[in-house]
């Protein structure tokens, strides 16, 4: 009798914890209610990507020397580089280049690893297309230089959180001017 | 009342016409499903006529019971065993068809003597406000004991399905277990193990 | 208690002097208060849908619809002229009667059950004496829709998200009916505005919440389960059914289905304000206001104001419950089907069972408190 009434008061216990876990769970969730929103309204409004941003790659021609270290970092030999070894000069005539922007996944081997630094990373990000094969940028595509946010008249850039000013977590109407919080 | 009237009697030929319709259907189709779905609308259209009739309580308990927990429980039962099998033709079945033929030929005859029999008196008796109450008082006292049967018969029912649910033994079909497994496994070519 | 505005009492008077028969004129009356109710409901779904759009987007910090209309308010609007535009798609090995009756079969009991919500002493359709009985047994018919649903669209997700809700609707419909039968043993009737009037004597006071806490929390616990709301939408777990019955339904057959789980959830709140929480009485009673400000409590404009004060109180109630339940909607995790019909069965049952012994023990020894 002693032990199946203690089965009952367990019992009673467990339950009045799960009630009081739900009640503050709820507290949690109405006080995010009254938080002000994050929303970044997208095409209106942007993040300034960080300065570390892997974004699409950027492409010099007239810098590569086609030693096609790129290719033998790359996680699965993804760029194609397409020379021709001229005898005059004893040196690798680039043709073409060309990277998949379908297929990489943007880890930044080939622009640690170039030895001419003729591979960089871009902020850009904007890559949808109506077909994947034009996701596979050609030199003259990879050499082009994206738009920066900032200087985009429809759009209103906006600072991401490791690079506003100390306490204010909102990057809207910044003061102008502000700076970001000193790392120590 | 001219229009209550009319409006009773068009509701209530609707009515009639539904429950028969769909017991038919119940009986007449092929695929059990529908009949199942059918014999909720014979139930509602039940409901209905016990509304005309001012049994108010007893129509919700109807849709209550018949629909929401009997039709139901018939659907389950049709959906979790959903098998389908073709008819075999059996020997003799005439002997069954023949006495199926007697024993509703029997019911016919027998309710049909009593429909003719019954007098069929229109009620002058008012109808009353709530038939609540009433219904309550008769099943605690000229009804009691048939009201405290069928909870002992449901009990029983209970109880009954509680033990079959969490029966603790298996028992051991051993004739069984080939034919269930080749059952399940997939329609493939048979591959050689590699121990062999 | 005064008996309010009689509106159906004044326009069948006014037609009357017209010369034309008072039946006639009842009949002319009847369309007015139904087709009210419908619009009422309809436009309770848009308001549900824009408060659960707009109250989830608060509770993840986001900001929600915003840009159809003032705040957003014309967006579900729009999602519903886009779902009646929508091509009405009919999976080609599925059984075209049960496909189309399924969603229908779930819509019209959650409407009818309207009938019986009071929204003051003489705003309700009808008022009969089985009121929240007839309700019990209107929302017992919805899982034989959701299983036509789920049996004839011929997949399997649906199949299982069909028997699935009709499980859960009838595991949790009887802890339901015993916490509304406490309620009733209270009030000695099953008539709304009786219970309603029941809890009107002392203002907040009086509510049942208080004499029900346990009721209260029972009801709508399996309210929230019997309209499939977050923590109980099994039926529809996207995770594993895909969309349950709803998966192959497209259109406004799709609609139906939204617009009967919305219409249950507000129909639920209202039913829990008019159960527990005094329906349209105000929390401090009206006749002790206008008696205060020394105002005769049957005069015309009082009696208006109290129509009007009825109205938006138990709409006040319910959309209260409302918020409350999409709170809980990103509160609390989604349940396994075995946590929920053990708790539907050996928690709820149970507990209701007790609930409903021991209000019938405190009925017999306070009957004043108690409703004797």
């Amino acid at each position: 009798m002693l032990k199946f009434l203690k089965q009952v008061v367990d019992y009673g216990k467990e339950t009045a914890q799960a009630a009081k876990y739900i009640g503050q769970g709820l507290a949690v969730t109405f006080d995010h209610m009254q938080r002000r929103p994050i929303t970044v309204q997208y095409p209106y409004e942007k993040l300034i990507p960080s300065e570390r941003f892997r974004g699409r790659i950027h492409f010099e021609f007239d810098k590569c020397i086609s030693c096609e270290v790129c290719v033998r970092v790359c996680p699965i030999n993804l760029p194609v580089v397409d020379y021709e070894y001229d005898k005059a000069t004893k040196k690798k005539k680039l043709n073409s280049y060309s990277i998949d922007f379908g297929v990489c996944i943007f880890c930044g081997n080939c622009v640690e690893y170039c030895p001419t630094n003729c591979l960089s990373m871009t902020e850009e990000y904007e890559l949808a297309t109506f077909e994947r094969h034009e996701l596979n940028f050609d030199n003259v595509a990879l050499g082009r230089l994206p738009t920066k946010v900032t200087d985009d008249p429809m759009v209103t850039a906006l600072r991401t959180l490791a690079y506003l000013p100390k306490d204010v977590m909102e990057p809207h109407d910044l003061p102008a001017g502000s700076q970001r919080a000193k790392s120590n | 009342m001219q229009i209550a009237e009319g409006v009773q009697l068009v509701t209530f030929g609707i009515l009639s016409l539904l429950m028969l319709g769909a017991a038919l259907g119940v009986v007449l189709f092929a695929n059990i499903v529908y009949s199942a779905f059918l014999l909720g609308g014979v139930f509602i259209s039940m409901a209905g006529i016990y509304i005309l009739l001012n049994a108010d309580f007893v129509s919700a308990a109807q849709i209550l019971v018949y629909v929401g927990a009997v039709n139901v429980l018939i659907l389950f039962a049709i959906m979790l065993v959903n098998k389908r099998e073709d008819f075999k033709p059996l020997k003799n079945s005439w002997i069954r068809q023949g006495m199926t033929v007697v024993v509703c030929g029997g019911l016919f005859a027998l309710l049909g003597s009593v429909s003719l029999v019954t007098p069929w008196k229109i009620s002058t008796v008012m109808p009353l406000a709530s038939s609540t109450v009433p219904i309550a008082k008769h099943f605690f006292t000229d009804f009691l004991l048939p009201f405290e049967l069928a909870s002992v018969l449901l009990l029983m029912s209970m109880v009954g399905a509680i033990i079959l649910a969490r029966r603790d033994f298996v028992p051991d079909t051993v004739t069984g277990i080939t034919s269930t497994q080749d059952s399940l496994t997939l329609p493939e070519r048979p591959r050689e193990l590699a121990g062999k | 208690m005064n008996s309010g505005i009689d509106l159906q009492g004044t326009f069948i008077q006014s037609l009357s002097d017209f010369g034309i028969s008072a039946e006639l004129a009842k009949v002319f009356w009847m369309p007015f208060p139904m087709l009210l109710m419908i619009i009422g409901a309809t436009v309770g779904v848009l308001v549900n849908v824009w408060l659960e759009r707009k109250i989830s987007a608060a509770a993840q910090q986001r900001i929600g619809p915003e840009y159809a209309g003032p705040l957003g308010v014309l967006q579900p609007v729009a999602d519903g002229l886009k779902l009646v535009f929508k091509e009405d798609i009919q999976p080609a090995k599925s059984d075209p009667i049960l496909f189309t009756m399924g969603p229908v079969l779930v819509v019209m009991p959650v409407f009818l059950s309207y009938l019986i919500v009071p929204f003051g002493q003489n705003l309700v359709i009808t008022n009969i004496n089985t009121g929240v009985f007839l309700w019990i047994a209107l929302s017992s018919i919805v899982p034989i829709g959701l299983l036509m649903a789920g049996y004839s669209s011929n997949n399997k997700y649906s199949l299982l998200g069909g028997l699935r809700a009709a499980a859960q609707s009838i595991s949790y419909e009887i802890p339901l009916a015993l916490s509304v039968l406490a309620i009733v043993m209270m009030s000695n009737s099953l008539n709304t505005i009786d219970i309603v009037n029941q809890q009107a004597d002392y203002g907040i006071l009086s509510w049942n919440i208080w004499r029900q806490p346990v009721g209260f929390v029972i009801f709508w616990i399996a309210a929230l389960a019997e309209c499939e709301r977050l923590p109980f939408d099994l039926p529809e777990a996207e995770e594993e059914l895909v969309a349950g019955y709803q998966t192959e339904y497209s259109g406004m057959k799709f609609a139906l289905f939204f617009v009967g789980s919305y219409v249950n959830l507000v129909l639920s709140a209202l039913l829990v304000a008019i159960l527990y929480l005094g329906g349209w009485s105000s929390p401090i009673p009206i006749d002790m206001l206008s008696n205060l400000l020394g105002v005769d409590p049957s005069t015309s404009w009082v009696q208006v104001v109290d129509a009007s004060l009825g109205i938006s109180m138990t709409l006040l109630k319910a959309y209260f419950l409302v918020f409350i339940a999409i709170l809980t909607r990103w509160t609390v995790p989604r349940v396994r089907i075995d946590q929920l019909l053990n708790l539907g069965w050996k928690f709820l049952l149970p507990i209701s069972l007790a609930n409903l012994l021991i209000t019938a023990a405190l009925k017999l020894a306070f009957p004043t408190a108690f409703g004797g």
